[in-house]
């Protein structure tokens, strides 16, 4: 048992015994670099089936196609490591991109203040929605599937509304160009700012009090009540910023495409919740990583990519996709009980 | 459930001001005959400006009453059946029908005639087979377009700019809609008379996004593509957005429907053309189809055709 | 061995759990058709036994015989199908079924595939009469039933089978004293019926209603078993209570409470209308006794805003608080140890360093990022002042014993550092070292001039380490007792003084 050791002897084992370094090592690999095997996997079978998989342009390109659904999945994983979904995020982008997307082409505002308006107004939209889910979900105590399943049809309703269903397009072209702006011949703009939000988020859950609180009240929200903690108030902000980086996902979106349009983003929520699911984040909320839901991202990138320059038709594609999701989650679990046999 | 809540929320918010019409309609009280016009998705540009051109149409006639009604979806096939049962019920004369699915609204279309209603099928045909089971005639009226003639069309047009063995991709659209079929059919027939070869041909679902990341996976896997054949616009504006990315301004583009944001694409060559399809004129089509039916001066079989016109450059100036 | 008449006969029966002896070679025999009270203060062993018959535990030596047969069953269903039925404290039935469907839930009678409704409901209907609700269709939902009904419906589903002997474990807790009338005639019927009855209370008066013979439990060990004319109250409580209890409990006599810390006046709280009111001074240590469900807990959660008040003042240092929820509390220098270290206290998959901080992060955060070092020094503090045995601070609580896991909640207390101290059961479950550790913090405190309310049933502990005692019975404060007027009679009269009203 764990408890005959005591500190003492811990402390004394900082030149630790070898098998015990070796085995938080591995601990650590497997916690979080388990999911990245999978990818390390697809990525060397591509790249044997197909041989243009693992060029630096292919690669650009997956980058760019991962890049919208990381940065939506980033917001998710906040909502999912307490115990949340949000299933709104696609529809609310719809709005968002709206939104923005009128300002953008409003012919009076010079095209620079027009672009920094339009990413205040598609963040701060996206932030109002997801405060609003959160604080229907806390006041009223009513599971976040159903609040955000109507939030979905309200801000789907709300983007038809606004635009009468019409394409909204003709951006300034700076807009445009950022969005096919590639560094180094590898790193697109808006991969560049997904992996900046991957990473300042990263370290909030990681460093901040508030990342503390959101793993603390995921794994036991009435201890952390308890504990003398406003309980509601991270778990609304929680919302407020997976809304928050919907709206960014928007002007990645609209970047990339140059349209806004009230009927994209449909199905958009499945795809970060499968993300975060497949890096590892635990549907009842206390555990994962956005690490994870960044390699998460990219093996649902990879697949869709791989699987169609090995020729691939579309159906086969779809397919193998589902059973890549199941897997993932399922080795996920075998990963966990390991880890798990280790430690005791 | 997804569907229900949807149909609830989007109900209120689509459906109100038409309701708002029908009742207007029925308290003036005098005999012009009424007409219900359904269609499929209002998040649809095609049906929302078909939506406002037979409204604008039918206040100028004067001649007759109009409600319309738009669905939530392309797919939204329980609401339609819905708005089929309520016109029936409002006693409307004439039921014009863009189907959202070709087999099951069958049923419903055999309900309003039984009720003495007259039915004109447009934009979509409704199904053969199901129709015959219903116990109503195969060739049942249809006003619309040829999708294969107009996708023929325009491949053939993008045959004669690429040239004789042009390399080309086609974008499909839901794998299982009638006209996805009807559009892929069309661009092979045209690939055959031009001698082209078909790189690959995969779905995108109709969307702009999606046809984006396609075509920036194809163009790795077929560098040498020259000419592509998408089966909607919106998949267009993806698949160019695709090739600008890639600085491939070489290849030629070409899409269907004509929807606002191709116009400026087309006119500063990022594509090449697209078919353009007027939805206010079928459904005025439709309508007076319809209304020969009522005076007996047409029998509701065959097909009347609306035309689909090439949009190339010139067609913009 | 096995004589005429007896039932059930337990032969030096002992149960160890890790850490615990339950049950310490109990001997103890059940008469056919006889009422037998099982008595003793909660974690006595009472529970343990009645779950060792009925095959949820298997002892760790010693032997049952049963109508004359060895009998050591292997699950509950090896019990049932003996004839052995319990009706537990809390009821067993699906809500949205019918009560026919709820009787015969384990066993529908079946007509092919289906389900044979005809005779489900003729069925139930006898078993309705039995128990005495025959006025009630079997077709309703066990929803709209009141407790007392869904207390007969669980008896009448113990009853649906061979039933030879019932078990009840405090049925009449929740009970109005009509329907504990009706109950008990049931109980007479059924012993007419030569059902023995094995029936567990805390309402002492119950036993001179309907038993015949008591036994009584304390610590794990059999104390006696006498004819229920042959004792009183009194004596009951003695069996139940003597042990001995000052080398086992520190008490600092130099530590003298002073001023007046803690002053609640008038709270009342949903669920419990009758206005409580109580004080608390520095450096003093305030026990607060009572059966389980008597309001003890329940007050503490409402003082400490973890449930809302209704009405009712609260005054620190004479300063009066508002306190509508736990954050309110532990900023103004309240503190809960919750009852349920699981579910209410520790954040089981996160690491003690975790739980420790989690009090107060502000301390060890600058401008919202947290000291990973600052934390870690302040958790290895508290481990060492402790005395926590953890293979490191990162170890997931989950892995700790439990009176390891305790002295995790008290340290983000103590790292928290309040003026009032509230503790709920902080010893249950817990081995005798740790507990006298925790006693001896709680003396710490006290000597800093903290105010410390310790909740507990376990009496001989409230009175080995507390000032004074208040006591709680049914959702009313019946009494305070100072400690040189410490008397477990005095006490135990008063916690079921509301009880025995009825």
């Amino acid at each position: 048992m764990n408890n005959n050791n005591t500190v003492k002897e811990i402390d004394s084992n900082s030149g630790m015994n070898h098998s015990a370094r070796m085995r938080s090592l591995l601990n650590i690999f497997l916690k979080e670099v388990g999911i990245g095997i999978v990818l390390i996997v697809l990525v060397i079978a591509f790249s044997l089936g197909a041989p243009r998989f693992f060029t630096l342009i292919n690669v650009g390109n997956i980058f760019t196609q991962i890049s919208i659904n990381t940065v939506i999945a980033v917001g998710m994983t906040f909502v999912i490591l307490l115990g949340g979904i949000d299933l709104s995020v696609g529809s609310v982008l719809a709005l968002c991109s709206i939104v923005a997307g009128k300002i953008l082409i409003n012919p009076s505002l010079p095209f620079g203040l027009a672009i920094l308006l339009a990413v205040l107004l598609s963040v701060g939209c996206g932030m109002i929605i997801g405060f609003l889910n959160g604080i229907i979900c806390e006041t009223w105590k009513i599971h976040s599937f159903i609040v955000t399943l109507g939030m979905l049809n309200i801000a789907r309703g709300m983007a038809l509304q606004i635009s009468h269903s019409k394409t909204i397009f003709n951006f300034p072209k700076v807009f445009n160009q950022i969005g096919t702006t590639t560094y180094l011949g590898v790193f697109p703009a808006i991969f560049i700012i997904a992996m900046m939000l991957v990473i300042l988020g990263s370290v909030i859950l990681r460093k901040t009090v508030f990342g503390r609180m959101i793993f603390a009240i995921g794994n036991n929200e009435e201890s952390v009540r308890l504990s003398g903690h406003n309980v509601k108030f991270y778990k609304i902000m929680a919302y407020t910023i997976c809304g928050g980086a919907v709206g960014i996902a928007t002007i990645m979106y609209m970047m990339r495409m140059s349209i806004a349009s009230p009927i994209l983003g449909v199905g958009f929520e499945l795809n970060a919740i499968a993300a975060v699911v497949i890096g590892g984040t635990s549907m009842s909320g206390g555990k994962g990583s956005l690490v994870g839901t960044f390699l998460g991202a990219s093996i649902m990138g990879v697949l869709n990519n791989g699987l169609l320059l090995i020729g691939m038709g579309d159906f086969a594609r779809q397919i193998i996709t589902g059973v890549i999701i199941i897997l993932a989650v399922v080795l996920d679990t075998y990963r966990t009980k390991f880890s798990a046999a280790l430690n005791s | 459930m997804k569907r229900r809540l949807l149909a609830l929320v989007l109900g209120m918010v689509v459906l109100l001001p038409s309701i708002t019409f029908a009742n207007g309609a029925q308290e003036e009280g005098d005999d012009k005959p009424v007409v219900g016009l359904i269609m499929k998705s209002l998040a649809n540009e095609f049906f929302m400006a078909m939506d406002e051109g037979a409204r604008a149409y039918a206040e100028e006639d004067g001649s007759f009453k109009l409600i319309t009604m738009g669905m939530n979806s392309e797919t939204d096939f329980d609401t339609q059946v819905n708005a089929v049962d309520s016109l029936i019920t409002q006693g409307v004369d004439l039921i014009v029908l863009a189907p959202a699915d070709s087999a099951g609204m069958v049923a419903p279309v055999k309900r309003a005639i039984d009720a003495g209603v007259t039915v004109i099928n447009f934009d979509v045909t409704l199904d053969k087979g199901a129709l015959k089971a219903a116990g109503l005639p195969e060739e049942f009226l249809f006003v619309g377009p040829d999708n294969t003639d107009g996708a023929e069309m325009v491949g053939n047009y993008l045959g004669e700019a690429i040239g004789e063995g042009g390399k080309v991709i086609i974008i499909e659209g839901n794998p299982g809609a009638d006209n996805a079929k009807q559009r892929k059919n069309g661009f092979m027939k045209s690939i055959e008379t031009h001698g082209m070869e078909l790189l690959a041909s995969n779905t995108a679902h109709w969307e702009a996004e999606e046809a984006n990341t396609l075509m920036t996976n194809l163009l790795t896997k077929h560098p040498d593509v020259q000419g592509v054949m998408c089966a909607n616009d919106s998949m267009a504006l993806g698949v160019v957005r695709a090739l600008e990315a890639a600085g491939r301004g070489d290849v030629q583009v070409v899409g269907f429907d004509n929807i606002p944001a191709v116009k400026d694409l087309i006119l500063n060559d990022k594509m090449l053309a697209t078919v353009h399809m007027d939805g206010t004129e079928m459904a005025i089509l439709a309508f007076n189809a319809g209304f020969e039916i009522i005076d007996g001066s047409r029998e509701n079989l065959g097909w009347v055709q609306s035309p689909l016109i090439l949009a190339d450059k010139d067609f913009f100036k | 061995m096995a004589s005429i008449g007896n039932i059930i006969e337990f032969n030096n029966i002992t149960l160890s759990f890790p850490g615990v002896k339950a049950l310490d070679n109990v001997n103890l025999s059940v008469r056919e058709g006889e009422i037998h009270i099982l008595l003793g203060e909660n974690g006595a062993g009472k529970s343990t036994l009645v779950k060792t018959l009925c095959g949820v535990h298997s002892p760790s030596s010693g032997d049952m015989v049963f109508a004359g047969k060895p009998y050591s069953p292997q699950n509950p269903l090896a019990a049932i199908n003996q004839g052995i039925r319990v009706v537990y404290q809390e009821f067993n039935l699906l809500p949205y079924l019918s009560i026919a469907e709820n009787i015969f839930f384990e066993r529908l009678p079946k007509k092919g595939v289906l389900v044979d409704f005809n005779r489900l409901y003729k069925d139930a209907a006898v078993i309705l009469k039995k128990v005495g609700l025959e006025n009630l269709s079997p077709k309703t939902a066990v929803e709209n039933l009141g407790v007392a009904q869904m207390q007969l419906i669980e008896i009448a589903k113990a009853l649906s089978g061979e039933s030879r002997i019932l078990i009840l474990d405090e049925p009449t807790a929740t009970l109005m004293p009509d329907e504990i009338e009706n109950l008990f005639g049931l109980l007479r019927k059924l012993k007419a019926d030569g059902v023995t009855i094995i029936y567990i209370s805390h309402r002492l008066n119950e036993i001179f209603q309907i038993g015949d013979r008591v036994t009584v439990l304390r610590n794990g060990c059999l104390v006696g078993t006498h004819e229920a004319s042959e004792l009183d109250i009194p004596s009951i409580v003695k069996m139940m209570v003597g042990r001995s209890m000052d080398s086992e409990y520190p008490f600092d006599e130099s530590v003298i409470p002073s001023d007046t810390l803690l002053d609640v006046k008038n709270l009342v709280f949903k669920g419990s209308p009758y206005p409580k009111s109580f004080q608390l001074r520095k450096g003093e240590i305030l026990g607060v006794a009572g059966l389980v469900g008597s309001g003890r807990t329940e007050t503490m959660r409402a003082l400490f805003g973890a449930d809302p008040k209704e009405s009712g003042e609260i005054f620190l240092k004479g300063k009066q608080l508002i306190i509508k929820s736990p954050k309110d509390a532990v900023e103004n220098g309240l503190c809960l140890l919750t009852e349920d270290r699981k579910t209410q206290g520790l954040i089981l998959d996160m690491s003690c360093l975790v739980n420790t901080t989690i009090t107060d992060l502000e301390k060890v955060s600058r401008k919202g990022f947290l000291n990973r070092s600052q934390e870690e020094e302040i958790t290895e503090k508290y481990i060492d002042e402790m005395n926590i045995k953890t293979p490191g601070l990162n170890q997931a609580t989950l892995n700790l014993s439990g009176g390891n896991q305790q002295k995790i909640l008290i340290s983000k207390w103590l790292y928290r550092d309040s003026d009032v101290f509230i503790f709920d059961e902080p010893t249950r479950g817990i081995d005798v070292g740790a507990k006298y550790e925790i006693y001896l913090l709680l003396w710490k405190l006290a000597a800093m001039g903290r105010g410390i309310i310790m909740v507990s049933s376990d009496l001989p502990e409230l009175m080995g380490v507390c000032h004074r005692i208040l006591v709680f019975s049914d959702g009313k404060i019946t009494g305070e007792v100072n400690r040189d007027q410490f008397d477990p009679e005095t006490i135990l009269n008063l916690s079921y003084k509301e009880y025995l009203n009825e």
